[in-house]
């Protein structure tokens, strides 16, 4: 009879100390897992089932899963060190429990996020319009007239299509009485929406059984539809349509690559483009190429130097020339990130029913400016409520590095001087009503805990209007603070899911498969052709430095005298070719291989996944033994493994680049890099006065032992090597093998012939190859090696002269 | 009074310069009862492979020019001839500071003129407390706007010399204003913070100055090259005044205009980028000539 409620209460317990069910929500805060009885929503019943039947341990094993994929994906945004000095990459935090959010709550936000957007494109086209707004008193002038986001040489030119804005985001928030807040509008570059896409991906890799039964709605639809809408912006068949970045140095640019290798777009910089009579032109490998459609990730000011910020280094001359003559379009248009402006929150309720006759759907975090006489007493006497913040800036108050304070935190001094300080500053501070965010699970030190969320919701213009990416982004606070300035601690980001009761479509970006046209990969910008050459040529600059630092360790480790004849000799080469040996694993090799990364970096969006785990695990490993490797075995075994290692990344390249231009590059690279370490070593070794034991070093650093002895029936001599490693046009070490190869590859460039004759690059190539075909060993000597050198230098130079300005 | 006006820009590169881009803003302005432009040119050399011309934001025509092959000089050569209106007396219709911020509050405009576009800080015109501080000290209770600017006009050209060797074309107004030294650029730039920090709307004039004077007069500083100075909005009833700080005086019909700008930065007479690399030695010439 009593049995009962024991058994209850031990369940009750049970259930309170579960790490998962035990979950509860914060008092007085709205919780997106529970209602507001303490109940399980329905749209999360599924998970939280699955979740409770794991063990920690496999629990940890399907995160663990997420994290390896993200790893090994490369996903990172680029920090910057608190002081302003480094900047590293960081790689992406995820929450790995994602939020889940019902379809028909999500038909409301997305209603309320489309009448939003709608209502910003009326703005933007009034303040670079007519500026009724302002003329009929209801925006302040001062909020354009004093806005850095306000481009006067934008004032006036419509855009081409029509629409200024054409991708935005929004970070919304759930307030306490359950209803959704806009905290801000992102229209200048909006980013994160290939973090969601990864955030997707590492989130089914830790619950693939979940997802598969949880008919979520996908997210490559939306980028579909987005890319057929750039499509249709091209005004002519030749187009290209290309990302822009503002380079490796930007916080997002991983996701700039990751987007444009999405979609099929070129990535660009500033300097990859030109003006040429009005239009866009892209530098490519094949010469000038039209661009028509531009998703610009640079903040417009730095666009372009001639007409807006002149101190900008990473614009292009002429681009608003080109957009006043109605060549390109921009996404979104140069100047949209005036939208940004906090001030303008003030003013959106107001501006909404003016410009579209509607009351706003979702309303905006509530603003007021302090330019204003009633909304800044307003801001004084309600201080406590408030969080006081720059009037013109574009960031969130709650993202702008402690530029804002909480009314609440102000001591009792500064408090009486308010009023005083908001009527001097006025017209440069608003002030915001502290905002409560709904709470979600995080995964935290073994179990779920509340934890502030916000969305980023994206909205992209299609042929159909505006479409809303359903889900895929939510930021995650690291503390229980539900105050929305609290979102500035850093925190995660979490995968959202909006749930349907039926099965959802499953698209894919992947075109149907009975109709297939077989493109041609586009052109090649000119930059990422030079950054693909200065790869290969790292690389094999590597490569032969490790071959030459192994041979001397090896030989270090039998006689323990530097001062040996032939290893001072080979300390000497080693010196002049910037090769300083005080470790044993010298500090410009380690450079080499940074040098590799970096230009590796430049061209991320052509590079697999894979090849940069290489990369960087090369780089790392070379780090290590710089540091520990003692000359002698020790250091020849750790140039063994590097070589392997570079052999591995080699093999990668060969395995799986696609075979066209960007490939001979890398591959011209490193013949000609292989050519002039060859050239250079056999004039400095295969000379009369060579120390004894050079010979047989040159053909151990040029791995051709035994070729050798089945070649030649004779001692090592002077003869014989020049023969195999200078002429032998079988031997892959061979100067000669190198320059036939060059040839090869020239032959398939673009524009390798003019108007039917030889460019001049090919023609110095041919030259330079049947040049060296024609010799024989005895006529190789330290002078014709040293022309050699200068002949391949010469050849480089001719090369960037020709692709890569 | 009519002027035919010329100006030579040379610029020689120590190591040929190509794919250069100009954006030229020369040709003086046609304001109405300011000054007329009757006829003017600007001509490029060595020719420009495109051209086109605009008219920019605050009202200026622009010149934009693409110069492909390589080139070790550059020449832009500006000829106009100008009617400048003599200007009349006005009575001082300015009202006092605080009446200013009430009228400029109740001007609900962003076109071109609007002095909203002169009160805040502008690209090369951060604010700066220590001009802010010298443009407190010479304001006097019950001073109209217009009195406060021309304060303001006889304080700057009488604490700075006029020295072109102290600064350069890319000096900020703080460290012109530490120096207290500098030149029409530099004197005009410290003025306009200074009046914005009071609250009142300043912006950048460039333009040219006769350069011979008139019988029994001194010469003018600077009218051997492109000149600049100060325009202030001194209330509804007044509009737009301009001074000198330079040469203390209300720019009258020795000055012609060229553009009117926030600051420095948006009327340049020439904004350049080009592929090339060593220095540049420049050159300018100006002859503003009286038509009898």
């Amino acid at each position: 009879m009593s049995k009962g409620p024991a058994t209850e209460r031990v369940l009750t317990e049970e259930i309170a100390t579960d790490p998962i069910l035990g979950y509860r929500a914060l008092p007085g805060v709205a919780d997106e897992m529970l209602d507001a009885n303490g109940e399980i929503k329905p749209v999360w019943a599924n998970l939280i089932a699955h979740l409770s039947r794991l063990s920690e341990a496999e629990l940890h094993e399907r995160f663990a899963r997420a994290d390896r994929y993200l790893r090994d994906a490369g996903v990172f945004y680029r920090t910057y060190g608190a002081t302003g000095g480094g900047s590293g990459e960081r790689s992406w935090p995820i929450s790995h429990v994602p939020v889940l959010i019902d379809e028909r709550e999500w038909e409301t936000i997305s209603k309320g996020l489309m009448q939003r957007a709608d209502l910003l494109e009326a703005l933007i086209s009034d303040i670079y319009g007519e500026n009724r707004l302002v003329q009929e008193g209801i925006l302040p002038p001062q909020l354009i007239a004093n806005n850095p986001e306000f481009l006067r040489p934008l004032v006036g030119i419509k855009p081409v299509g029509g629409h200024y804005l054409h991708f935005c985001s929004f970070e919304v928030g759930r307030g306490p009485d359950g209803n959704w807040w806009v905290l801000a509008d992102r229209t200048q570059a909006p980013s994160g929406a290939g973090f969601a896409l990864e955030n997707r991906v590492a989130t089914t890799r830790a619950f693939s059984d979940i997802y598969a039964e949880s008919h979520v709605h996908r997210l490559a639809s939306f980028f579909g539809a987005f890319r057929d809408a750039l499509q249709s912006h091209k005004q002519y068949p030749d187009d290209r349509i290309a990302v822009l970045s503002p380079g490796p140095a930007n916080e997002t640019y991983f996701e700039h690559a990751y987007i444009a290798r999405y979609l099929g777009f070129m990535l660009l910089e500033g300097e990859d483009l030109t003006v040429v009579n009005n239009r866009v032109m892209v530098r490519t490998a094949a010469g000038l190429k039209p661009v028509g459609v531009l998703w610009r990730r640079l903040d417009a000011s730095y666009a372009d130097p001639l007409e807006l910020n002149q101190n900008s280094h990473i614009g292009t001359p002429g681009m608003v020339q080109a957009l006043r003559s109605g060549s390109l379009t921009l996404v979104n248009a140069l100047g949209s990130g005036i939208l940004e402006t906090r001030a303008l929150l003030a003013f959106m309720p107001t501006v909404c029913r003016r410009l579209t006759g509607e009351d706003p759907i979702m309303p905006s975090i509530a603003t007021w400016w302090c330019g204003q006489k009633a909304e800044r007493e307003h801001v004084a006497g309600n201080i406590e409520r408030m969080v006081i913040g720059p009037a013109y800036s574009g960031l969130p108050f709650f993202d702008d590095n402690g530029q804002s304070v909480l009314g609440s935190s102000l001591r009792q001094t500064a408090r009486d001087t308010i009023g005083e300080w908001l009527s001097t500053e006025g017209t440069k501070l608003v002030g915001q009503e502290v905002v409560t965010l709904s709470t979600t699970p995080a995964y935290v030190d073994g179990k779920l805990v509340p934890r502030p969320m916000s969305l980023r919701v994206f909205a992209a213009r299609t042929a159909n209007g505006w479409q809303i990416m359903p889900g895929g982004f939510a930021r995650i606070g690291s503390g229980d603070d539900v105050s929305a300035i609290a979102m500035q601690a850093g925190g995660t980001a979490a995968d959202v899911w909006i749930v349907s009761d039926k099965p959802v479509a499953k698209p894919t970006l992947l075109p149907p498969e009975e109709s297939f046209t077989r493109n041609m990969p586009g052109s090649l910008p000119s930059r990422a052709a030079d950054n693909l050459y200065w790869l290969g040529r790292y690389i094999e600059r590597a490569e032969g430095a490790l071959r030459i630092l192994r041979a001397w360790h090896l030989r270090f480790a039998e006689s323990a005298d530097p001062n040996a004849p032939l290893l001072a000799d080979v300390a000497r080469y080693l010196k002049s070719i910037d090769m300083d040996m005080e470790k044993a694993v010298p500090a410009p090799l380690l450079q080499n291989i940074n040098s590799a990364i970096y230009s590796a970096s430049n061209i991320r969006d052509r590079f697999s996944p894979d090849g940069w785990l290489a990369l960087t695990d090369l780089a790392k490993t070379t780090k290590r033994f710089h540091e520990a490797a003692q000359p002698g075995d020790d250091a020849a075994h750790a140039m063994t493994i590097l070589l392997r290692k570079l052999a591995g990344f080699a093999g990668l390249v060969h395995e799986n680049m696609y075979r066209f231009t960007g490939w001979r590059f890398l591959s011209i690279g490193r013949y000609l890099e292989r050519g002039l370490h060859m050239t250079r070593l056999l004039g400095h070794m295969s000379g009369p006065d060579a120390p004894d034991g050079s010979l047989d070093m040159l053909l151990e650093i040029g791995d051709s032992v035994m070729t050798h002895r089945r070649r030649y029936n004779v001692n090592t001599a002077r003869l014989t090597v020049s023969d195999l490693l200078a002429l032998d046009p079988l031997n892959p070490r061979s100067i000669l093998f190198q320059l036939n190869e060059i040839r090869t590859e020239v032959e398939q460039l673009p524009n390798a012939f003019v108007n039917g004759q030889m460019s001049p690059f090919y023609r110095e190539a041919m030259r330079l190859h049947s040049g060296l075909a024609v010799m024989t060993p005895e006529g190789m000597n330290t002078e014709t090696y040293r022309k050699l050198e200068q002949e391949f230098e010469r050849l480089s130079d001719i090369l960037g002269q020709t692709y890569f300005s | 009074m009519l002027y035919d006006l010329s100006l030579h820009m040379g610029y020689v590169y120590d190591v040929a310069a190509s794919g250069a881009r100009h954006l030229i803003r020369v040709l003086p302005l046609s304001v109405p009862e300011r000054q007329r432009l009757i006829a003017g040119s600007v001509t490029v050399t060595p020719g420009a492979d495109e051209r086109t011309t605009f008219i920019d934001f605050f009202g200026q025509q622009a010149t934009a020019v693409l110069i492909r092959a390589p080139h070790e000089r550059l020449d832009i050569r500006m000829q106009a001839r100008v009617m400048v209106e003599t200007p009349s007396l006005t009575a001082d219709l300015s009202p006092p500071l605080d009446e200013l911020k009430d009228e400029l509050a109740g001007l609900w405009s962003v076109d071109a003129a609007s002095p909203h576009h002169l009160s805040g800080p502008s690209p090369r015109l951060p604010d700066d407390p220590q001009i802010a501080a010298y443009a407190r000290e010479a304001v006097k209770p019950g001073q109209t706007v217009r009195e406060i600017a021309t304060v303001l006009c006889s304080r700057i050209h009488k604490d700075f010399t006029y020295d072109p060797k102290a600064t350069t074309v890319d000096t900020t107004p703080r460290e012109a204003f530490r120096l207290k030294r500098g030149v029409c650029q530099d004197f005009s730039h410290i003025m306009i913070v200074a009046l914005r920090s009071l609250g009142i709307p300043a912006g950048y004039v460039s333009g040219f100055l006769r350069t011979l004077p008139p019988p029994g007069k001194e010469r003018l500083e600077g009218a051997d090259a492109m000149h600049a100075w100060v325009r202030v909005w001194c209330g509804e009833a007044s509009g737009y005044v301009e001074l000198d700080p330079t040469n203390n005086m209300p720019a009258g019909t020795d000055h012609i205009v060229v553009a009117y700008g926030r600051d420095y930065a948006d009327i340049a007479p020439v904004i350049g980028t080009l592929k090339g690399y060593g220095n540049q030695k420049t050159v300018q010439a100006v002859d503003v000539v009286p038509v009898k």
